[in-house]
């Protein structure tokens, strides 16, 4: 049976009186990969920033399995709360003043970084480097590599294949499902990259107007009769 | 509304909004200041980011503070032979160079050169962490932005400044030497026999608690500016150019109202 992990209810958030998630539900269930796919500015990247904790919302309540709304947190249960999850940020986000070996390390100090590093088919030799030197690619792996270190309870993706050519990014997709699979984390994965939604997310919510347009298994979205998700997926605006 | 009172009704929307604008960023600054206090005995401190701050904002910035100073010195003692050879006060020279070195010239060149330099250096840097989502995956990683990023460059502000200006006053007052015994002809024991007899012990020490004072202004507003980028490259362009310009007129403001409180002493 499903468990949920996250619940989210009538979820607001305004930016400077424009609405981009209004009165938005979805649940997020225990080990599964979810997919959130929808237009640019649709509020997708938003919604995980408030499930982290990195974002306050306007209203609305987001709970997280013992928590019954993340937003009643004090500061010291929220830098609890965001420690649950793992980001992958769209540019990877790693720390341009620290070779590779010290972004790991930020994450955690203790862990094997050999072993962490073949998890990512990176070879050891990266280490050494500042991340300006590496390509997005290599950049995005590390980012992973950080984000799945401190084993957390949540992966959350956040387009994880934006800026790649189609060769790389294939290769990021797949390299997320083995892991995804072998670790058995809770994934969320903000894309529009529909190959990434087909290859290893068991769901998919596509947002529209601040609000899920539609939710359901990702094998079931070609078989969707949903108008604007016929749309989105075949790139007709 | 007739065309008349819409153009007073818009007059006065706009000051309410310039004033709204005005209070609005103060507050933000307050709550800004606050929360650097707060994390200051709270949490974790980083050493290691610390001393590189210091390295960054203190050391790499004497060779600048170097040359305004030696070339304010000469410059000083030039401009002043101009004046008091003309009712035969030559002698006086050395006093005034090493009393507006010390107590102004010193402390306020290293503030505007350290805020054009460090400054915005600080702000650009946070700024592009935070567009770039690093301080966000900071957070994630159980560390608090303001321990590792704000409060190590503030505190090696601090500490920094008042050696800097300890160095420009010495480097400053040589400048004056320079002229004064290669140029104008004095004699290098008497002019250094005037200054070391005229100089006190407050000339100096206000221009290092100037020094203190501005350290912090100067980092505090380029983290400020910096933590509160939006937006792109523009968004950190626009950060940097906020820290350079508040940082410089904090600092021409309170070198005026710290002079009046010395003046009182």
């Amino acid at each position: 049976m499903r468990k949920i992990k996250i619940d989210i209810k009538n979820l607001s958030k305004n930016f400077d009186n424009k609405n981009v998630l209004n009165k938005l539900n979805l649940s997020i269930y225990e080990s599964e990969s979810l997919a959130i796919i929808g237009e640019s500015g649709s509020g997708k990247s938003v919604l995980t920033k408030c499930i982290d904790g990195l974002m306050e919302y306007d209203s609305g309540i987001i709970s997280y399995e013992d928590i019954d709304n993340i937003k009643n947190l004090n500061s010291k249960n929220k830098n609890i709360h965001m420690s649950k999850f793992g980001i992958l940020f769209q540019n990877a986000a790693l720390f341009d003043s620290l070779t590779v070996e010290e972004n790991l390390k930020f994450a955690d100090e203790t862990s094997d970084l050999s072993g962490l590093l073949n998890d990512v088919s990176l070879p050891k030799s990266v280490l050494k480097e500042y991340p300006s030197n590496l390509s997005i690619g290599v950049q995005k792996r590390i980012g992973l590599a950080r984000a799945i270190l401190k084993k957390p309870e949540i992966l959350i993706l956040d387009e994880p294949t934006t800026g790649l050519d189609p060769i790389i990014g294939r290769q990021i997709i797949l390299l997320i499902k083995k892991l995804v699979k072998k670790k058995k984390i809770t994934t969320i994965t903000v894309t529009h990259d529909m190959d990434s939604v087909f290859e290893f997310s068991d769901y998919t919510a596509f947002i529209r107007n601040g609000l899920i347009c539609w939710y359901g298994k990702s094998k079931d979205i070609l078989k969707s009769r949903n108008k604007f998700l016929k749309n989105f997926i075949n790139g007709i605006y | 509304m007739d065309p008349f009172s819409n153009k007073i009704f818009n007059f006065f929307k706009n000051i309410g909004n310039i004033c709204f604008g005005i209070f609005f960023s103060l507050g933000e600054i307050v709550l800004f200041f606050f929360d650097c206090i707060k994390y200051s005995f709270t949490d974790k401190f980083y050493p290691k980011v610390f001393f590189s701050q210091i390295i960054k904002i203190g050391y790499n910035s004497l060779p600048v503070v170097g040359l305004t100073s030696i070339f304010t010195g000469m410059v000083l003692a030039l401009q002043s032979y101009t004046g008091f050879s003309r009712f035969s006060a030559e002698s006086a020279i050395p006093n005034v160079v090493v009393l507006s070195i010390t107590r102004e010239l010193a402390p306020v060149l290293a503030g505007l050169m350290v805020a054009g330099r460090s400054g915005a250096a600080i702000a650009a840097e946070i700024g592009t962490m935070k567009v770039t989502e690093q301080i966000d995956a900071l957070k994630t990683l159980s560390t608090n932005p303001f321990n590792y990023l704000i409060i190590p460059r503030i505190l090696a502000g601090i500490i920094s400044l008042p050696f800097l200006v300890f160095v420009g006053d010495i480097i400053g007052v040589l400048g004056g030497y320079l002229i004064c015994t290669q140029i104008l002809n004095f004699n290098p024991t008497v002019y250094l026999q005037n200054t070391y007899n005229f100089v006190q012990f407050l000339d100096v020490f206000s221009g290092l608690v100037k020094a203190c004072v501005f350290g912090f202004i100067i980092t505090f507003m380029g983290c400020y500016h910096g933590f509160n980028a939006k937006g792109g490259a523009q968004g950190v362009g626009m950060s940097t150019t906020y820290s350079v310009v508040s940082s410089s007129i904090l600092i021409l403001l309170t070198n005026y109202i710290l002079t009046s409180l010395f003046f009182d002493l």
